[in-house]
């Protein structure tokens, strides 16, 4: 583009510099486009851009590198390689509990695993190389817009009605020809024809314009600034506090746990896995278990005093409650509860054991032993158990001393003294395995030695022992951002529907001396627009066939 | 129950070989024009309007099968690989007739009908057994995101469709220069791997009717999130005779084939996915068949095929193909999103607690919506018309496939199906 | 056209503003494990008395914070050596607390009887404190200065002579 350019055309209107077609007339301006007779571009009806400015200073040059269709479309490109590098392995985030990434990577994959963490590609979507190219594409979804919009609105507000001849014969759809009759009674026909068509008609004497659809021209913009809402939707959620939180809990049934760094406390009635019935399931696979569904029932808690302090216990007060489902989570106040997994970890919640004094014959209790913080003393009876000491997981380390393997309840043992008629000042010490497998495997009579003469303390019915099988892993979330993610989502989708599935036409007509000279225009659908000017002629007495009507074929 | 089950494999049966006779008469309208004695425009227009009818007779026998199977199992067949195939082979009928009738085609069945027909004979190679839902699937959202995306990606294969003619229309064999040379190359080598893809399913069911099975042991290691070593031994079954033979196996049991007794070769560690071993040999034996299919055309008709298919293309506009292709793409973008993106999205928000988890099928379906958004892109500018327009459509399209299919098979994630193999 | 060249700086400034923090954010270390140089979560824990303290009564003088159970055999090992150096250092101004892993009361008042361990003893609840900061291995020992900065973080159990060496180096930098 030469810097000076005549910009002033001959119908007398000045245009701005970068003016591809005069904006009042049409008129080529560029001087060797004028003197061929090829199709015209009619991109933003050759308007200036504003990015199209002579001497650009480096705010300019920035400004014009986004405002390109090219970069654009080298911006998506990248982006798609650079999402399928990612795909080639699963990413870290795919894992819960990766430790030592490298490591993984390399023993499982090899070398090939070695390179792709050692180039970042194992961590592609959280990278900064990715985020900087989202970046890039939403700065040039806005600059692209706002460089376009403005022009395309003002030539498509300010439309003249009598064109440049040269604009309505080198558009796509032409047709020149002798008009039957009067001109002006002609047109005036015609424009009826059109109306009926929902065109939008304006005459000057025997020029015609008619236009329709011209909203799907704002189409791309729309989605643009739907695509835009959408990503500064996903931004917003990690930079505004209590927008975004992703935790995880796990709860035995009857567990209550707090959910991380909330105020709500979560608890479960119970865990449930259905099974598929027979008559549900097809020939081929009766009698095999089929998942149905996975179901906590759960009730959410909101504290509402000694939250905070770890010296006594919060005040709870129920706000909700709702069988959690593989797609049904409870929600309660932009707080969400998942299903998200299980595991069957078998374990005691409480048991109800009885005191049976040998000597007598006689049992006492039963008396309630929960695993988790047990109380220090317990009447049964004439006696007085005194917990001296618990192990959640029993065993014994290095030098024979009995120890705890780990906090879970997974094979608990209870020390206790019992203190009572008959028995020394001090008391007799008793260990005591709940779970009877334990009690084989460790010989609780053996440790107990002329206790176990004397007491044992055992569940009489499985009625005493409250247990959990599941432990139900739920995912708790917090995502203010989700509904200005969904609003971007169908401003995109409006603004595809509108600018896709509708289409802008106009048609330019001008009669001078008898003849003819029509030409239309489409962004997109020149099939239907050629049928519908041939159709519309048709009824005016002209008789053409829809393809002669299309300016490509004289090109080639 | 089961008498659903038993309609709706029959109809497929019917639809199949309807859609194959549909085929057959709209190779006659393209090709026989010049055998017959009527005038080319009658004789296309005859012949094309006996394919449509055969098609959409087709057609209505795979709605049957829909339907009936839906019946049958309780909930919409979209759940496993082969339920989803057909879908797939369904909506592609379905944007056929909404092409075909919106531009008067007459001839561009000539080629959509032998894709539908290769995607329902791949739909058969997976297990069509009724699969009870697992929970995750189990959701309004779920049915409403595959059957809108299936709708859009069957347009991207109508687009396809018009691509590929245009390419075989327009490809200069006059030429010489180098880029001629290079024009047909791409056109042949296009057409070599709709062979191949024959070839596979030519290997699959030749094999399968006659039987063949062997059997493996194979060792695997891995190591898990926590550094762990497990080993695992599991048993892979071959439909295929093994020319690869999984890594680290051994073998139980092997029909011989051809005097051959035992697997050639060993498929290499590095091949890690579900059933890499099985999976190499099928495509070694696709490539096989296939380049053997490839040959046997070649002797038979003595002259490349896209040159064979070119004068039959003669009375077809490439403008109006370049229109029809980009159409069928414009139109299958907006569903395209709204299916595997914004469904998709909400879908997953209920069933795993986040719209997006950068999960490979989620990577892959934003690559695809990437790839035709530069392509409508593209098209506003100069010089991406006709050619080279066509050619994007035939990547895209490839980029769909992959999405679909290479993904389930090559990559493992939350989208792999039930009874992949 | 002023105008529209301030609107055009304008909106740059906005999308610069907003991309460099999209992008910065991604530099960030992920997830909530602390780091040296970074301060510890509050904390507001019951002591074996039943008494509450805060994070911040300990501000002003260098602080070992170990978190510790008695399911964990290193931890165990350690405490002799912990209660060692805190006996060596107190009068320094060394303060030593140590933070049990949600365990029941009882379990740890009988281990601490036993070692005969003299320095503070907060009890966790519900794995709370423990997750804020972002453990992941037993034991876990985080050097803090005086400033209530954390200049170190061990994993694992610690000799008289490792814990010797950075009590030295907290003092001398106070």
């Amino acid at each position: 583009m030469a810097l000076i350019q005549n910009t002033k055309c001959e119908c007398g209107h000045q245009n701005p510099v970068g003016t591809v077609l005069c904006e009042a007339c049409g008129k080529p301006l560029d001087e060797e486009l004028a003197a061929s007779d090829s199709v015209l571009e009619m991109r933003y009806d050759g308007m200036a851009r504003r990015s199209q400015k002579p001497h650009p200073n480096l705010i300019d040059r920035i400004w014009n590198f986004f405002s390109s269709v090219r970069v654009a479309v080298w911006l998506i490109l990248i982006t798609l390689v650079a999402a399928a590098l990612g795909t080639i392995f699963p990413q870290e985030s795919a894992f819960v509990n990766l430790t030592d990434p490298a490591a993984y990577y390399r023993e499982n994959y090899g070398t090939a695993g070695a390179i792709y963490h050692a180039l970042g590609l194992s961590r592609t979507f959280e990278s900064w190389w990715f985020i900087t190219l989202l970046v890039m594409i939403g700065a040039s979804l806005v600059i692209c817009s706002l460089d376009r919009v403005l022009p395309l609105y003002r030539a498509l507000t300010r439309q003249q009605v009598r064109k440049h001849p040269q604009f309505i014969t080198r558009q796509q759809v032409v047709y020149v020809g002798p008009v039957p009759g009067d001109a002006e009674e002609w047109t005036a026909r015609f424009a009826e024809i059109l109306r009926r068509k929902r065109y939008k008609v304006r005459t000057e004497g025997t020029a015609l314009l008619a236009e329709k659809n011209r909203f799907s021209r704002w189409g791309p913009y729309v989605i643009h600034i739907g695509l835009i809402v959408f990503l500064l939707a996903v931004l917003m959620r990690g930079v505004i506090p209590g927008w975004y939180m992703d935790e995880y809990v796990g709860l035995d049934d009857g567990e209550i746990e707090q959910i991380p760094r909330t105020n709500y406390f979560v608890k479960s009635l119970g865990f449930r896995i259905d099974f598929y019935s027979d008559e549900e399931l097809p020939e081929h696979l009766k009698g095999q278990l089929r998942v149905k569904q996975f179901t906590t029932k759960a009730v959410l808690y909101e504290c509402v005093a000694y939250c905070d302090d770890a010296t006594r216990d919060p005040e709870l007060r129920e706000v909700a409650s709702h069988d959690i489902r593989v797609n049904s989570p409870l929600s309660y106040k932009g707080l969400r509860l998942y299903q998200y997994d299980f595991a069957e970890t078998p374990r005691l919640i409480s048991v109800r054991p009885t005191l049976i004094d040998k000597r007598t014959g006689r049992s006492y209790g039963p008396f309630e032993l929960p695993m988790r913080d047990p109380p220090l003393t317990y009447s049964v009876g004439p006696f007085t158990l005194e917990l001296k000491d618990s192990f959640p997981e029993f065993g014994l380390d290095e030098n024979g001393e009995p120890v705890t393997l780990s906090r879970e309840p997974n094979a608990p043992a209870f020390v206790f003294v019992i203190k009572g008629p008959g028995l020394p000042e001090e008391g007799v010490p008793y260990l005591y395995f709940p779970r009877e497998a334990d009690r084989q495997r460790f010989g609780q009579d053996r440790i107990n030695g002329a206790a176990a003469e004397m007491f044992d303390i055992r569940v009489m019915s499985m009625e005493d022992v409250e247990f959990s099988t599941y432990t139900s892993y739920l995912n708790v979330r917090v995502d203010r951002g989700m509904p200005y993610v969904w609003t971007g989502a169908a401003i995109t989708m409006i603004g595809l529907v509108m600018g896709i599935y509708w289409n802008h036409r106009r048609i330019w007509l001008r009669i001078d001396d008898g003849v003819l000279s029509l030409g239309a225009h489409t962004n997109k659908n020149r099939f239907g627009l050629r049928a519908e000017v041939a159709a519309a002629l048709a009824k005016a007495g002209i008789e053409v066939d829809a393809k002669a009507l299309d300016n490509r074929r004289k090109e080639t | 129950m089961t008498d659903w089950l038993q309609i709706s494999s029959n109809a497929v049966i019917v639809a199949f070989f309807l859609y194959c006779f549909s085929f057959i008469a709209y190779a006659v309208a393209v090709g026989g024009s010049r055998f017959s004695n009527r005038e080319p425009e009658v004789h296309r227009k005859r012949w094309g309007n006996i394919g449509l009818w055969l098609a959409a007779a087709g057609w209505a026998a795979h709605l049957v099968y829909f339907f009936a199977r839906w019946a049958g199992a309780g909930h919409i067949p979209v759940s496993n690989l082969y339920e989803f195939l057909m879908a797939l082979g369904i909506a592609m009928m379905l944007a056929f007739f909404v092409i075909r009738f919106a531009y008067r085609h007459p001839l561009l069945g000539a080629f959509a009908l032998p894709l539908t027909i290769i995607i329902v004979a791949y739909a058969s190679v997976f297990p069509s057994e009724v699969q009870p839902l697992v929970p995750a699937l189990n959701s309004i959202w779920l049915r409403l995101h595959v059957t809108t995306a299936v709708l859009g990606e069957a347009f991207f294969a109508v687009g396809f469709t018009a691509a590929l003619i245009l390419i075989l229309r327009v490809t200069d064999f006059s030429r010489t220069d180098k880029a001629g040379r290079r024009a047909r190359f791409w056109a042949e080598f296009t057409l070599v791997v709709i062979v191949i893809v024959i070839g596979f399913l030519v290997a699959v069911f030749g094999f399968r009717a006659a039987g063949y099975h062997a059997e493996f042991r194979q060792e695997t290691v891995t190591v898990d999130a926590r550094g762990n070593v497990i080993e695992q031994e599991s048993t892979v079954e071959y439909g295929l005779p093994p020319i690869f033979k999984p890594y680290n196996s051994e073998t139980v049991s092997m029909d011989p084939f051809l005097g051959m007794t035992e697997p050639l070769f060993e498929t290499p560690s590095w091949m890690n996915g579900v059933n890499a071993g099985r999976k190499w040999n099928t495509v070694v034996w696709s490539v096989i068949v296939g380049l053997l299919l490839y040959g046997l055309l070649r002797l038979i008709i003595r002259k490349p095929l896209a040159r064979a298919i070119q004068p039959a293309l003669d009375g077809i506009d490439p403008d109006d193909l370049d229109e029809i292709s980009y159409r069928a793409i414009a139109i299958g973008f907006p569903l395209f999103t709204l299916g595997a993106l914004v469904f998709a999205m909400i879908w997953a928000q209920i069933a795993w607690s986040r719209f997006w988890g950068w999960d490979p099928k989620e990577v892959w379906a934003l690559i695809t919506w990437l790839f035709y958004s530069a392509y409508l892109h593209l098209r506003l500018s100069r010089g991406w018309h006709g050619i080279r327009s066509a050619w994007l459509a035939v990547i895209g399209f490839l980029i769909v496939m992959f999405t679909l299919i290479g993904v389930n098979l090559l990559i493992a994630g939350l989208h792999s199906y039930a009874g992949v193999s | 056209m002023r105008r529209h060249k301030s609107v055009q700086y304008l909106i740059l400034a906005v999308m610069l503003l907003i991309g460099g923090y999209a992008v910065g954010r991604s530099f960030a270390s992920s997830g909530d494990v602390l780091r040296p140089g970074d301060k510890p979560p509050s904390f507001r824990l019951a002591d074996l008395q039943g008494e509450a303290h805060t994070l911040e009564e300990y501000a002003g003088n260098p602080l070992i914070l170990n978190f510790w159970g008695t399911f964990c055999p290193p931890c165990r090992e350690e405490m002799p050596a912990l209660q060692q150096q805190y006996e060596a250092w107190k009068d320094e101004g060394l303060q030593v607390v140590g933070i049990n892993l949600s365990e029941d009361r009882h379990r740890v008042e009988n281990f601490i009887r036993r070692i005969g361990v003299s320095f503070p003893i907060l009890l966790d609840t519900n794995r709370r404190t423990e997750r804020a900061f972002g453990l992941r291995e037993y034991p876990t020992t985080y050097f803090i200065d005086a400033n209530g900065v954390i200049r170190q973080i061990v994993s694992g159990p610690l000799t008289i002579e490792e814990i010797d060496e950075r009590v030295k180096s907290l003092l001398g930098s106070a």
